[in-house]
């Protein structure tokens, strides 16, 4: 019984090694209820739709953002929410992490029927410019910005924002950096897993 | 032997529990909006107070499902269960009985009903995590990084029904639970109430106010505790205070003080983690306090694949037997 026990786990390792990486992530709201409403303050409910974020959906973010790859834990399963007023949809509501010099920043993105950045919010910031990137006028550089007016603002490297954008936060130019490559990938990937499902909505 | 197992753990209770977990009302398909992994995990111990080794082996099936209607989400589920096999492990744990023993254990498995307007609680039922203390934010099922939950009041998980909200910038939970830990029943009369109420868990600073009043394996505990976390960059400071007694049958009424400090960093990839922990744990009756120090690590390799180590060393002289000295290794896969 030992031995077949011990096999069994030793076969599982084993798979598990050698296998794609697909498991589940860990990235999502903490609380959907409460953080949906503060992006969507007239929302009744809201819907979740969870789709698998696998090598395939990494290799496309590769080649639509050069020099840019996703973080490991956000392979997996990952949910879209969707703000309901009754059974209207008012916007979706997406959670992604990107990597930091202050690890990882998680935000939670509000992204309208059009596919723009309508608002977001910081899930986990341990960044010391977090109060800037919470400013007003931090928020409209990317608000109202689609997935082309956002790449537009990314320079030639790929992971730096335009010197247009930089001068324009001069205080906390890191986290710009790290706000836009989130929304490019956030925006992307809404499109590339959940665009026909919201097309039907 | 294995088969009567089974049968032991899917009891009357379980298939109720898997009866309600299934028949709420979805247009959607049961496996839409489903989460799940196979989860395998190997730990071997080296105790040197007791000079031992001994392993534990655990394979399970990790599930967590959203259930939606037309207007939205209703709740989630969650569902955890694990075939644990134990290999000179000693001293045995209450779930087996024998220092070689096998079982199915379920972890966490329950409901919780979320399509409750704002101000309404959330509702949660099934066997779950007990709301106390640093565990309510920081879970450390399966991993070993421990915040001696379970030692401290009694059981870590057990089976009730608990509300619990985040309003604004609070967030609570509290719950009554029967006190049976994996028995779906009250045994001799046990019961835990307990409960946290704290500022939100994804913030830099988070502290929180924890209660608990309970009669577990027959001793009543009564718990006030204070929990915080400080982060700073890729650093994190935490801790956690409580105060109270202990009334057992054998040892009669005692104070109880645990206090425990952790300081941890992580790279900025999150894939290492790093963490040293220091406890105190006095007991009204004992001659001298506890004091134990928890140093530890993680690497993530990928979404897949986590080794940890922990070794603890107990500090103070104790008035009988050896001083605590543990190594434990993990390895851990998610597919």
């Amino acid at each position: 019984m030992k031995i077949r026990f011990m096999s069994l786990i030793l076969i599982v390792i084993l798979v598990g090694i050698s296998g794609n990486v697909n498991a589940i992530a860990y990235c999502s709201l903490r609380d959907p209820v409460a953080q949906i409403a503060q992006l969507y303050p007239q929302k009744t409910n809201q819907l979740s739709i969870v789709k698998m974020v696998d090598d395939n959906t990494r290799t496309q973010v590769q080649l639509a953002l050069p020099n840019n790859d996703l973080h490991f834990s956000e392979l997996g399963q990952h949910t879209l929410y969707i703000a309901m007023l009754g059974q209207e949809a008012l916007g979706y509501v997406h959670v992604r992490s990107e990597q930091s010099d202050w690890g990882l920043v998680e935000i939670v993105w509000a992204i309208d029927k059009n596919l723009r950045i309508s608002n977001f919010v910081f899930q986990r910031c341990r960044s010391p410019q977090k109060k800037i990137a919470e400013e007003s006028y931090f928020k409209t550089l990317f608000i109202g910005k689609n997935y082309q007016e956002l790449k537009e603002l990314l320079s030639e490297d790929g992971v730096t924002a335009k010197k247009k954008l930089l001068e324009k936060v001069h205080n906390a130019p890191e986290l710009a950096n790290v706000v836009l490559r989130c929304a490019l990938k956030s925006l992307l990937l809404t499109k590339i897993l959940w665009g026909e499902e919201l097309e039907k909505l | 032997m294995l088969a009567l197992k089974v049968i032991r753990y899917f009891s009357v209770h379980y298939l109720l529990f898997l009866w309600v977990f299934f028949s709420v009302p979805c247009y959607a398909n049961f496996t839409e909006n489903l989460r799940w992994s196979v989860d395998a995990s190997a730990r071997l111990n080296q105790n040197e107070a007791l000079d031992n080794s001994s392993g534990i082996y655990a394979l399970g099936l990790d599930t967590h499902k959203i259930f939606t209607s037309t207007s939205g989400d209703i709740g989630y589920g969650v569902g955890q269960l694990y075939f644990t096999k134990l290999s000179n492990y000693i001293p045995v744990p209450f779930l087996f009985t024998s220092k070689d023993d096998s079982e199915f254990i379920i972890r966490e498995a329950h409901l919780n009903y979320t399509a409750g307007s704002n101000w309404i609680p959330n509702i949660r039922v099934g066997h779950f995590t007990l709301p106390f203390g640093l565990e309510e934010s920081i879970d450390t099922n399966g991993r070993l990084l421990d915040y001696y939950h379970g030692k401290n009041l009694g059981t870590k998980l057990d089976w009730g029904f608990g509300l619990n909200k985040v309003v604004s910038q609070v967030e609570y939970s509290v719950s009554y639970t029967l006190g049976g830990k994996d028995k779906a029943k009250s045994v001799d009369g046990s019961y835990a109430i307990s409960g946290r109420i704290g500022s939100l868990s994804h913030l830099n600073l988070v502290v929180g106010l924890s209660f608990f009043d309970g009669k577990i394996d027959n001793v009543v505990r009564k718990r006030l505790a204070f929990d915080w976390q400080y982060y700073w960059g890729t650093w994190g400071l935490l801790g956690e205070l409580a105060l109270g007694e202990d009334n057992n049958q054998s040892t009669g009424r005692q104070k109880e003080k645990y206090n425990l400090i952790e300081l941890n960093k992580k790279l900025i990839n999150s894939q290492f983690a790093l963490y040293g922990q220091f406890i105190i744990s006095d007991k009204e009756n004992k001659k001298s306090a506890d004091k134990l120090v928890n140093i530890g690590f993680s690497y993530q390799f990928n979404t897949q694949l986590e080794i940890s180590m922990s070794g603890r060393k107990q500090l103070n002289n104790p008035p009988t037997g050896q001083k605590q000295q543990l190594l434990r290794v993990q390895m851990r896969i998610r597919y």
